[in-house]
């Protein structure tokens, strides 16, 4: 049936663009987490511009992305990874801080190097919270997915607003249903992932 | 809703083997216990002893597992609980007022919930207030967290006050207080309680504070009730080891035996002086206009013995004269010891004694008094 | 300088961004009084029932998962298009944020107040709405003000779905490609959102000094 082979076609091409900007922005996200640990004003900056923009409706950030970048895969991958990277960003640099203050004091009194606290203690610590952060960036990525078809993404969306035009309901639910499941799957794999992950230690 | 008053006043309370468990471990066992109506009754003992537990049976806080507790002959297991509590007052040690509402609002809640108008619940609050010397211009408005401690203590006694309440439970109300703080509220709470006239049992862990406070002290040990009486009584009387370290006999009252009666005694004020030629009726005019209970009658420079204001107006009609109706009284000298003094009056169960220098009057001893100067 | 506030001026006439805006409010408004009468029964209904209280708020993460604009468009043949199924997705998305909060707030009522409320002869209803909700206060502000987020973002979609508000003027733009109406509206949309997140942030902040225990939530 064609109508499968276009839902395939549109799933994967969604898939392809919530997963490469997933991918891109913890790749961004966390060293600039890393840097803000290092940097109180940076620190400040990201927090608070973090928050901010949470509150900013997806649509109008779609918007905004068009008259300086255009249309299609890239903008679309550009304004889903504005919104997506903060959750990270924000979580990280939680993790990261959340140390006791006593333990970095050991470490250093026991000779450990900056790199060495970072890798053996700050970071297994902020796992939790970064994981938090990525799975929920995942769900949004997916979400604003969706809606950059309308500026020319391609994907589910591009389904959905297919059906909005002259209003054929069949198109809409054969864009909708497919992104509805795929979030499921998102939800639901991470949370294996994080059953997975989670250092024997933290487990009740 | 409004909710009827359960009892106007408090003629008993009987604690009749009562039991309550926690797990296999008794909190309070086959406790017999009774609070007179208008006492101060003292509940202390070490932690665990099941003070609290006692405390919190008497307003359903906790039901006992078995045995009875009757106010006024009435088993409260029949009444129903929100009805109870809202005729006794409840005070505790951390307070807990409600951080969301002004101090106005968490002295009126109970009346406010009662059902009455909102004239009405600002009088009473404002009552209240003065009451426990906040003046209610400045208070009513603020939030708890802009109290101190203390001032927070007053309005949790104000509270608990807030539909006059016969009866109330005080469970270390002033236990988070700094020694300092905590006399000065002792001495006010004190005089509120003549005021108010209602029977109060009260919670401690502070000895000096029971014999302070309390008309009659219980102690607990272990879940259960070890003595119960006068202070005298137990500073006297110990039943056993754990009461006497816990009044302290031992250390605070050894060097009684040193002690004099010149030591601890009053001198008499002249306003206690009466003759043995007036009659009852002046002598009751007299008592009046000089505001004392009791009064010291002499007859040409000697004593004759005292009289009591209860009994002079039962027999006011007859006016009989003084010298005929005196009670004797004891008399001590200035070197007598006070613990014989004291044991002897607490044999015959007088409060008030003379002290004489040959035939000169050097001044009175109060057993209440003496008490209170040794702790 | 002033040529410039000129032609925002007439761009923003030509949009009819007054009207849009208020066309916006106004949804954004009947939506969130919805979610606010509803998520906080829910809160309470799972407070009283403690047993649903687990699955409803994992059927309520599940609803929050779904694509907004897949659930916007999963309304239509219900609700036909326009202000109806805008409306009504906002509220499933924001029942969750409240209802948690809501539900957090009550069970986490320091035991040292309840206990003193029945004490003095509060009952479980007397407690429940004199103590319990109103300590809660600053929690239930905290989910009203991420619903507020969420309501905010869904309604702007509404414009997809011929519903008004300054969606309709963003989805114009991007369709006639007119960049400068595209990001006066893009910017106009954002900052409004802004400004009732920080203000509902204040709210939120003020009611946790009242009560001081303030800490930061997010």
């Amino acid at each position: 049936m064609a109508s499968t082979a276009l839902i395939l076609h549109a799933t994967w091409e969604h898939i392809v663009l919530v997963y490469s900007t997933l991918l891109a922005s913890i790749l961004i996200a966390i060293p600039l987490a890393i840097a803000s640990l290092y940097n109180r004003q940076l620190a400040s900056v990201v927090i608070y511009f973090a928050n901010l923009v949470q509150a900013v409706p997806s649509f109008a950030v779609i918007a905004i992305v068009v008259p300086f970048l255009g249309i299609g895969f890239i903008p679309a991958l550009i304004a889903i990874m504005l919104r997506a990277l903060l959750p990270i960003i924000k979580n990280t640099y939680i993790g990261l801080t959340n140390v006791d203050p006593a333990l970095i004091d050991y470490a250093n009194g026991i000779g450990l190097s900056e790199w060495q606290i970072q890798r053996y203690i700050r970071f297994p610590n902020a796992y939790p919270a970064m994981f938090a952060g990525i799975r929920f960036s995942a769900i949004l990525a997916n979400s604003i997915a969706v809606l950059t078809a309308f500026i020319g993404s391609g994907g589910l969306g591009g389904i959905i607003f297919q059906g909005l035009i002259g209003y054929n309901a069949e198109k809409l639910l054969l864009g909708a249903i497919p992104a509805i499941f795929l979030a499921m799957l998102i939800d639901y794999s991470f949370a294996l992932l994080e059953k997975k992950l989670t250092p024997a230690y933290m487990k009740e | 809703m409004p909710t009827q008053r359960l009892f106007e006043r408090i003629d008993s309370i009987e604690l009749q083997r009562v039991s309550k468990k926690y797990g296999s471990r008794y909190a309070v066992e086959s406790l017999e216990l009774t609070i007179e109506g208008g006492e101060l009754l003292i509940l202390i003992g070490p932690s665990g002893s099941g003070k609290t537990t006692t405390l919190r049976m008497i307003n359903r806080m906790t039901e006992p597992d078995s045995g009875n507790i009757l106010i006024n002959g009435q088993d409260i297991m029949q009444l129903d609980p929100v009805r109870l509590r809202r005729n006794i007052g409840y005070v505790i040690q951390n307070i807990g007022l409600f951080p969301h509402m002004t101090i106005g609002e968490n002295v009126g809640l109970v009346p406010k919930l009662e059902g009455w108008d909102e004239k009405r619940t600002n009088g009473r609050v404002r009552h209240l207030l003065d009451f426990v010397s906040l003046p209610p211009e400045q208070f009513i408005k603020r939030y708890p967290r802009q109290l101190s401690g203390g001032q927070q203590q007053r309005v949790g006694l104000a509270r608990a006050l807030a539909m006059d309440p016969p009866l109330l439970l005080m469970d270390e109300p002033f236990g988070a207080l700094d020694p300092i703080l905590r006399k000065q509220l002792q001495k006010e709470f004190l005089e509120i309680k003549k005021e108010i006239g209602r029977t109060i049992v009260f919670i401690t862990h502070d000895i000096e504070e029971a014999l302070r406070l309390g008309d009659r002290i219980a102690i607990m040990d272990n879940g259960r009730l070890v003595q119960v009486g006068a202070p005298e009584d137990l500073i006297f009387d110990p039943v056993n080891d754990l009461v006497s370290d816990i009044v302290d006999s031992e250390r605070k009252f050894k060097h009684m035996d040193m002690l004099n009666v010149k030591d601890l005694m009053t001198p008499l004020d002249a306003k206690y002086i009466l003759d043995g030629g007036m009659n009852a009726c002046e002598a009751v005019e007299i008592m009046k206009d000089r505001d004392i209970d009791i009064g010291i009658v002499f007859e040409n420079g000697m004593l004759a013995g005292k009289v009591e204001m209860i009994n002079l107006l039962k027999c006011e009609d007859e006016r009989p004269f003084l010298r005929d109706i005196t009670k004797p009284m004891k008399v001590f000298a200035l070197r007598d010891s006070v613990a014989t003094a004291l044991s002897e009056m607490k044999m015959s169960r007088e409060h008030m004694a003379m002290v004489m220098n040959a035939d000169t009057v050097c001044g009175i001893l109060v057993s209440d008094e003496v008490l209170l100067k040794l702790i | 300088m002033k040529e410039y506030f000129h032609e925002i001026l007439i761009l923003w006439n030509n949009h009819m961004l007054t009207m849009r805006t208020i066309e916006h409010l106004k949804m954004f408004s009947i939506a969130l009084i919805i979610s606010v009468i509803i998520g906080v029964g829910v809160g309470v209904l799972i407070y009283s029932q403690p047993k649903m209280a687990s699955p409803v708020l994992n059927f309520l993460n599940i609803l929050e998962t779904i694509p907004d604009l897949a659930l916007l468009v999963i309304l239509l043949p219900l609700l036909r298009l326009g202000t109806g199924p805008t409306i009504a997705a906002s509220v499933i998305y924001s029942i969750l944020p409240i209802a948690r909060n809501t539900y957090t707030g009550l069970k986490g009522v320091d035991g040292k107040y309840i206990y003193v409320a029945e004490a003095i002869g509060l009952s479980p209803r007397d407690i429940l709405l004199n103590v319990r909700i109103p300590m809660s206060l600053p929690l239930i502000a905290g989910g009203i003000r991420i619903a507020l987020v969420f309501t905010m973002g869904v309604v702007t979609l509404g414009g997809l779905v011929a519903a008004g508000g300054l969606g309709t003027v963003l989805q114009n733009g991007i369709q006639l490609y007119e960049k400068d109406a595209i990001l006066l509206a893009g910017l106009w949309t954002g900052i409004l959102a802004v400004i009732l997140d920080l203000g509902a942030g204040w709210i939120e902040k003020e009611l946790y000094k009242r009560y001081d225990t303030w800490h930061p939530q997010r």
